[in-house]
């Protein structure tokens, strides 16, 4: 099987490759796994509490291309977004870019998944957070 | 069919690889072309499959990993749909790839193979989990015991193309 130019383009140059600080309270952490095939994928995003833009995206990925090349694009996606226009992400946006095949929708399926997770641990925090001003 | 039933084995994960190795050469031998020659075309296409179906189970059988996930299916559970890691292995294969990979760009040998030895333990803990979870029909157990067992194997795998890189990088005498 062969590898879109638009994955191996991503896969050679990833973007957005490292980590932030997890426990920095503006940054939300995804951490996903396919258990089809063994691949790890985490995806953190530095939001802003205030107007909720993602400020910033990282992800470490131990997989094959496809799953590599769909987290690099999608920390490219959300960056200047708000949470809730990444929330609306969807793995077929990916299929479609990366031109997937059949066999390699679920390494789409994990990256959004991560984007996801990492939201959702971010509004977690937050709400935490609240509880305990109260 | 089953692969344990292709093969005439009993549903069971600790099966004998002796009994496997027999079964598997014994029926190879029974359905080898050279000894349906008189048989009719329909016949022979059926011993062909059949001999395919049957290297196909053997394939099956003899890895943990592939034989766990038939024996599961065997019994109605879908290994991949019904296994969602619990965020701790996760964290827990994370750690280690990105030790790994450290390890690799360093080119820590030391380290690469410490931790190696540390997922070999891990692996043959998994793998007494789910003899344990099979003896005892608990499906669930065996089951998350497969998803460890899944993510582990991807370590090796990584571990094991290390060691090829640097045979390659030997043989270019680098």
């Amino acid at each position: 099987m062969a590898y879109s130019t638009k994955v191996i383009e991503h896969y050679e140059n990833p973007r957005n490759v490292g980590t932030l600080d997890k426990e920095d309270e503006n940054v939300g952490t995804g951490l996903v796994g396919a258990p089809a095939c063994g691949d790890v994928m985490r995806l953190q995003l530095k939001i802003n509490p205030e107007t909720e833009v993602v400020e910033d995206a990282k992800f470490k990925t131990f997989g094959c291309g496809s799953a590599i090349a769909s987290s690099s694009l999608v920390t490219e996606w959300v960056k200047g977004k708000t949470i809730t226009e990444a929330m609306k992400l969807s793995n077929t946006q990916i299929v479609e870019e990366l031109n997937l095949p059949p066999v390699k929708i679920h390494c789409s399926v994990l990256a959004e998944d991560a984007i996801k997770s990492a939201i959702e641990d971010f509004k977690r925090k937050k709400a935490a957070r609240a509880d305990a001003a109260k | 069919m089953d692969p344990f039933s292709t093969l005439g084995l009993s549903l069971r994960f600790d099966l004998d690889v002796a009994e496997l190795e027999r079964r598997y050469r014994d029926l190879q031998r029974a359905l080898h072309p050279d000894k349906h020659t008189q048989a009719s075309p329909s016949e022979r296409r059926a011993t062909l499959s059949k001999a395919v179906e049957v290297n196909e189970a053997y394939r099956v059988l003899r890895d943990d990993l592939s034989r766990a996930s038939a024996l599961l299916a065997a019994h109605g559970v879908n290994v991949v749909s019904e296994s969602k890691a619990d965020p701790e292995l996760l964290m827990e294969v994370m750690e280690l790839r990105e030790a790994l990979a450290e390890a690799r760009a360093t080119k820590n040998d030391a380290a690469v193979a410490t931790l190696a030895a540390r997922v070999k333990a891990l692996e043959d803990a998994t793998r007494r989990a789910m003899i344990e979870g099979f003896a005892a029909n608990d499906f669930k157990k065996a089951a998350l015991s497969w998803t460890r067992m899944r993510y582990l194997r991807r370590f090796v795998d990584e571990v094991n193309a290390i060691a090829e890189e640097k045979e390659n990088a030997a043989a270019r005498g680098v």
